[in-house]
């Protein structure tokens, strides 16, 4: 069976096609620069030739009928006719808390998504418009809604909460939501898989550390908590996100420098980081500087490493212990001296790891064989993730309607 | 149409900050420069992205896309490629209708035109295009970036076609289109000289420092700027020749008061100047020499 996972940005477009029956990848893509006159197309499908062009793409509708028309090109695509596809998954930022766990896309579901725009006002938007449009295009096909936030939901409310007046959470929900929850689960099954034990007795802490960076506490399979709130500018440092900062100071900015509150948020999304620290956003170009020891390269590096250690020995805590602690996504996968630092650290709690094996690429287990916690490297794998979710779901439903 | 391509003829205060709120919505923006002081638009755009970038609305990448999306020209035959054109010249009627003219004939025919005139009511200049039900009227209000309400009007020959078309273009800038029945001065130009007049009889009788009367003002109403700064920005030459306009519809409610003369007088014409009611940098930044009121006591 084959399924299509879409995940629709404010200007791009990625999509993967599934062959279920293989759990393999049968072709994807991505349309970028949607919206202008020069979009750019990168379509691949297996054993064919790979497709780069640039085409007027004047919306997100467009981006949607070249994906579909490429799938099913006789030369370059990979399947005979739409109706092969059964299913499409999309990944949405903020399910809010209507949605804890994926959905089969219907009227209710997309009043709702609607309701949770302001939540995400960069992503949403693009989030809806990508469902709305392929089901002009395939009606008849199930389009099934991932969300970010859903694998979170499992969280108690004593760790979701902020301590703030009440009435701000029951009036607008106020609370920590959590981000990347499809990468945080996907980390959490994959670790329990090459532990050969079962997820739900194990105790882990993933790091999921991109250009956006979060950490979750994954308790019997639960997500318990996580860096990132009720947006994603919470908890850790990133690349220009300045995470955790105390509010006060904000104020005490906006006086002294005359701005508005839109500018300092703008700040601390754009600004910040690793960005604000060192003038460079990418953690490529920090490591080189660490090399050339530059010394606010330095700096920068060793708070970005500060701040995951503090989150880890929190989230120990908010555990009472830890199994296992997994490493992915782009700096995650790609920094060895960051995976370095950031355990010899950890001694305290019989964390050890092979700084040889360290240098590897790829998944692979770095702890020695006597350190008391695992410690790995996995290459996150969202859209399997959601391409999974829209198999299961689509598959109840026509149970469903058999019945 | 799609609007795409956005044509502002007026390099002034209001055209450019049109072209900048434009440009950083995602237009392609033409700015028509003519006359004194044009030659200096790309530069005043590129400073005031400069400062939003020093205080972190934009980040350098945006503010390279955003310039990039602007061009300049002294051209009037470029007025070929515009979706919609948009007038920021200075109010008076024959010159407005002289360029719209010469507009109108350039442009594709189903090309709307706006009008931000805050004295000219639409049906006065539409009369003399041949688009006369095209012509849109939309008061953006200085600085334009920075405002997010729109007086929005259009005479009852207007297509409604047009209109909807102009409030759905004002609502893509993240602005709010309010109607206002067109009337001369629509409200915040009348309201805003009433202000500023006010503020100058006070200064004029004597009755306070123009710190002073700046400060209670602009305190006891939450405004960034009170009614002198305002005024100083706006350019003084400019209150006077509105109030001299609004005198001969409305009468002498809107008389001028006499230290608006005499400053227009002395050539002291506010920030453009760097002299006005108030001391300013060539940056345009207040500086702190005391205002009028202080030093002539």
């Amino acid at each position: 069976m084959k399924i299509l996972v879409i995940n629709c940005g404010s200007s791009s477009l990625k999509y993967k096609l599934f062959d279920m029956d293989k759990d393999s990848v049968i072709a994807e893509g991505r349309v970028e620069r949607i919206g202008e006159n020069d979009g750019i197309i990168t379509h691949q499908a297996v054993d064919r030739e790979k497709v780069n062009k640039t085409k007027p793409i004047p919306e997100h509708s467009v981006a949607i009928s070249e994906c579909l028309s490429l799938l099913t090109d006789p030369e370059v695509g990979a399947i005979e006719s739409l109706n092969d596809i059964k299913g499409i998954g999309h990944r949405v930022l903020h399910g809010g808390e209507y949605f804890k766990q994926s959905t089969l896309v219907d009227d209710t579901a997309l009043d709702q998504m609607e309701e949770l725009r302001d939540l995400g006002p960069l992503h949403m938007p693009a989030n809806i418009l990508g469902i709305r449009s392929c089901m002009k295009l395939m009606p008849n096909t199930p389009q099934v809604a991932v969300f970010d936030t859903a694998f979170h939901s499992t969280m108690p409310k004593h760790a979701y909460l902020y301590a703030v007046p009440y009435e701000l959470y029951q009036r607008y929900r106020i609370r920590r939501y959590g981000f990347h929850g499809t990468s945080h689960n996907y980390i959490a099954l994959r670790v329990a898989q090459l532990m050969n034990r079962d997820v739900k007795e194990l105790k882990i802490i993933s790091c999921h550390l991109g250009n956006g960076a979060s950490l979750a506490a994954i308790d019997g399979g639960r997500s318990v908590d996580t860096s990132m709130g009720f947006t994603p500018l919470e908890g850790l440092m990133m690349g220009t996100r300045s995470g955790d900062i105390d509010p006060s100071a904000l104020e005490y900015v906006m006086d002294k420098e005359d701005v508005p509150m839109a500018n300092i948020i703008n700040m601390l999304n754009k600004h910040s980081g690793l960005y604000g620290i060192a003038g460079a956003g990418d953690m490529r170009d920090i490591v080189q500087g660490v090399e050339d020891q530059k010394p606010m390269h330095m700096l920068a590096f060793d708070m970005y490493e500060y701040r995951i250690r503090k989150y880890i020995g929190a989230y120990i805590a908010a555990m009472n212990g830890v199994d296992a602690i997994a490493f992915t996504a782009g700096i995650g996968e790609n920094t060895p001296s960051l995976r370095a630092k950031i355990c010899d650290n950890l001694s305290y709690f019989g964390i050890a790891i092979d700084h040889q094996v360290n240098q590897q690429r790829g998944e692979f287990e770095l702890s020695t064989p006597e350190s008391k916690v695992k410690v790995y490297v996995i290459p996150t794998d969202e859209e399997i993730m959601i391409a999974k979710d829209t198999l299961k779901l689509i598959t109840e439903n026509n149970n469903k309607s058999k019945q | 149409m799609e609007i795409k391509k956005v044509a502002i003829l007026g390099s002034g205060r209001l055209g450019r900050g049109i072209a900048e709120n434009a440009a950083t919505k995602g237009y392609e923006v033409t700015l028509f420069t003519q006359g004194a002081g044009s030659q200096n638009a790309p530069h005043r755009i590129e400073q005031s992205l400069n400062r939003k970038v020093a205080k972190w609305a934009l980040t350098e990448t945006q503010k390279r896309v955003i310039l990039n999306r602007i061009s300049y020209t002294a051209d009037l035959k470029e007025l070929a490629n515009a979706d919609l054109v948009i007038e920021a010249t200075v109010d008076h009627l024959y010159t407005k209708q002289e360029l719209l003219r010469t507009a109108d004939r350039l442009c594709k025919p189903n090309v709307i035109f706006i009008l931000t005139s805050a004295m000219l009511p639409v049906y006065e200049i539409a009369r003399s295009l041949s688009r006369s039900q095209l012509l849109v009227g939309a008061r953006f209000i200085p600085p334009v970036v920075d405002v997010d309400v729109v007086e929005f009007s259009y005479s009852q020959d207007t297509d409604p076609e047009a209109v909807e078309t102009v409030k759905k273009f004002i609502a893509s800038l993240g602005k709010t289109a309010v109607h206002v029945h067109e009337s001369p001065g629509l409200v915040n130009p009348r309201a805003l000289v009433t202000l500023i007049n006010e503020a100058a009889y006070l200064l004029d009788e004597g009755v306070a420092s123009a710190d002073a009367v700046e400060a209670i003002i602009k305190h006891s109403w939450g405004m960034s700027q009170g009614p002198f700064e305002m005024a100083d920005r706006m350019g003084i030459d400019i209150i006077l020749d509105w109030m001299e306009q609004l005198q001969e519809r409305y009468g002498d409610h809107y008389k001028p008061a006499p230290v608006i003369r005499r400053l227009v007088r002395q050539g002291k014409l506010g920030v453009k100047t760097q002299q006005g009611f108030f001391h300013y940098n060539e940056a345009g930044q207040r500086i702190d020499i005391s205002g009028l009121g202080q030093e002539e006591k």
